[in-house]
């Protein structure tokens, strides 16, 4: 009794000290050759069991003719990602123009944003994080902190990166700050996820006039994400006087309960700002 | 011959733990197969191929994960010396005893990531934590138990079929 009582606590020990051990080599960034090993077979097992998730989700929930249906809203989505991102940016060239004047005689002008598209292959198994991981890695050309976003607006930023999968950051987890900028009162503020799930835009000038409904942008202060992506509409603005800042609670425009394929920019430069 | 099958079994259960138990939430809850399993497989008697199920299981989680690579291991194996402590006692197979490992085991696996969660700075609302995503959890985990203790114990039977004197 005595000596299984001593071995279950020898290999309990054992395990532990390796767990640590792992942490430890993991931590000071020695395990990436083992994962990009170990991880490809399981992100492909991963993938497949999605893909076939969402293939008998869709045939439970959309009517017959799938295939056809799918390829023609594949279409619209894209042709609708354009147009959208047409609107924002036309809509943004009044606002400026508007507050501007004649006096700013010039058009703010964007490179073309250049696509990544890719499959959502999982969530985080831990509840207490925010984020999915996606079926590219740095073998594709994926780096860490490329934007994030679907036609409907931003998703996050990559935050890990292996040779076949990535891992993306929501700026729904609480750990996901945003340079944001409220179209309609062109004020700005930092967006930031609340544990309970809210988001919330935080840092608003008390002279700011922010409606509900009012679109929210990513300002492209800071340099971590581009400009002119929606995030979300404002549902409800707190004001008091005693207080420095406005906060706006937030409704993103993105849909992240379902997320299915998203599109990384590739051609975004992240600063990296550093003393 | 366990690990050979134990082990791709446990790769399986982070694969749908992964990918498909996120989407399919039960009442705000997600159930935690991995440690559902390591626990059940401890509550066979086999608490040794339970510690190192739940090592294996817990470095397949967290390599999935934006948790450190190590964590989930340490606190699966953790899970699996707990539920081990019903071992050869007579009330071991009480479904009561079980029900009570899934709930021990739930809170400490919960509790260790957690903690390691605060340990790296990721923000978090105990309360909140404690109250929308382990309460939950735990729910779901409870309503499991008695179905995958009788899984395991089909597997186990399987894989070692218990002596019949002549």
């Amino acid at each position: 009794m005595l000596s299984q009582f001593s071995a279950k606590a020898l290999l309990a020990s054992t395990l532990m000290l390796l767990a640590g051990a792992i942490l430890i080599l993991n931590l000071g960034g020695y395990l990436g050759p083992a994962q990009n090993v170990i991880l490809p077979p399981l992100v492909a097992a991963q993938d497949w069991v999605s893909q076939r998730y969402f293939t008998i989700r869709d045939l439970v929930t959309s009517p017959r003719d799938v295939a056809a249906l799918q390829a023609r809203i594949g279409e619209l989505e894209a042709e609708n990602a354009q147009l959208e991102d047409r609107l924002i940016g036309l809509q943004e060239q009044a606002a400026e123009a508007e507050v501007l004047g004649a006096l700013l005689n010039y058009a703010r002008t964007r490179p073309e944003s250049r696509y990544l598209s890719t499959n959502v292959i999982g969530l985080d198994p831990s509840p207490f994080i925010r984020s999915i991981n996606i079926g590219v890695g740095s073998d594709r050309g994926v780096r860490h902190g490329m934007p994030v976003v679907t036609d409907e607006g931003l998703v996050g930023r990559v935050t890990e990166v292996t040779a076949v999968t990535s891992r993306v950051q929501l700026i729904t987890d609480p750990a996901s700050a945003v340079n944001v900028l409220l179209q309609g009162s062109r004020a700005d503020g930092l967006l930031s996820a609340q544990p309970n799930g809210e988001l919330w835009v935080e840092l608003i000038d008390q002279d700011a006039s922010v409606e509900p409904g009012e679109l929210v942008l990513t300002s492209g202060l800071g340099g971590a994400f581009p400009a002119d992506i929606a995030v979300g509409r404002v549902v409800s603005v707190r004001r008091r006087d005693f207080e420095m800042f406005q906060r706006a609670v937030i409704q993103p425009t993105v849909n992240f309960n379902a997320l299915e394929i998203v599109l990384l920019v590739t051609n975004f430069r992240r600063l990296e700002i550093a003393p | 011959m366990t690990y050979l099958i134990g082990i791709p079994a446990i790769a399986v259960l982070t694969i749908l733990q992964t990918s498909l138990v996120g989407h399919l939430r039960l009442i705000e809850g997600r159930p935690d197969l991995v440690m559902l399993a390591v626990v059940a497989w401890a509550l066979t008697g086999r608490t040794h191929e339970a510690m190192v199920f739940g090592f294996a299981g817990g470095l397949f989680l967290d390599a999935f994960s934006a948790v450190p690579l190590g964590v989930s291991a340490a606190a699966l194996v953790i899970v699996a010396v707990i539920a081990s402590y019903s071992e050869g006692q007579f009330w071991g197979i009480n479904p009561i005893m079980q029900l009570a490992a899934v709930l021990l085991g739930t809170v400490v696996y919960n509790l260790i990531i957690i903690s390691a969660l605060l340990v790296i700075g990721q923000p978090l609302d105990l309360q909140l934590a404690l109250g929308r995503i382990v309460l939950p959890s735990l729910f779901v985990n409870l309503i499991l138990t008695l179905p995958s203790v009788q899984l395991t114990e089909g597997l186990h039977n399987l894989l070692h079929p218990p002596r019949v004197a002549a």
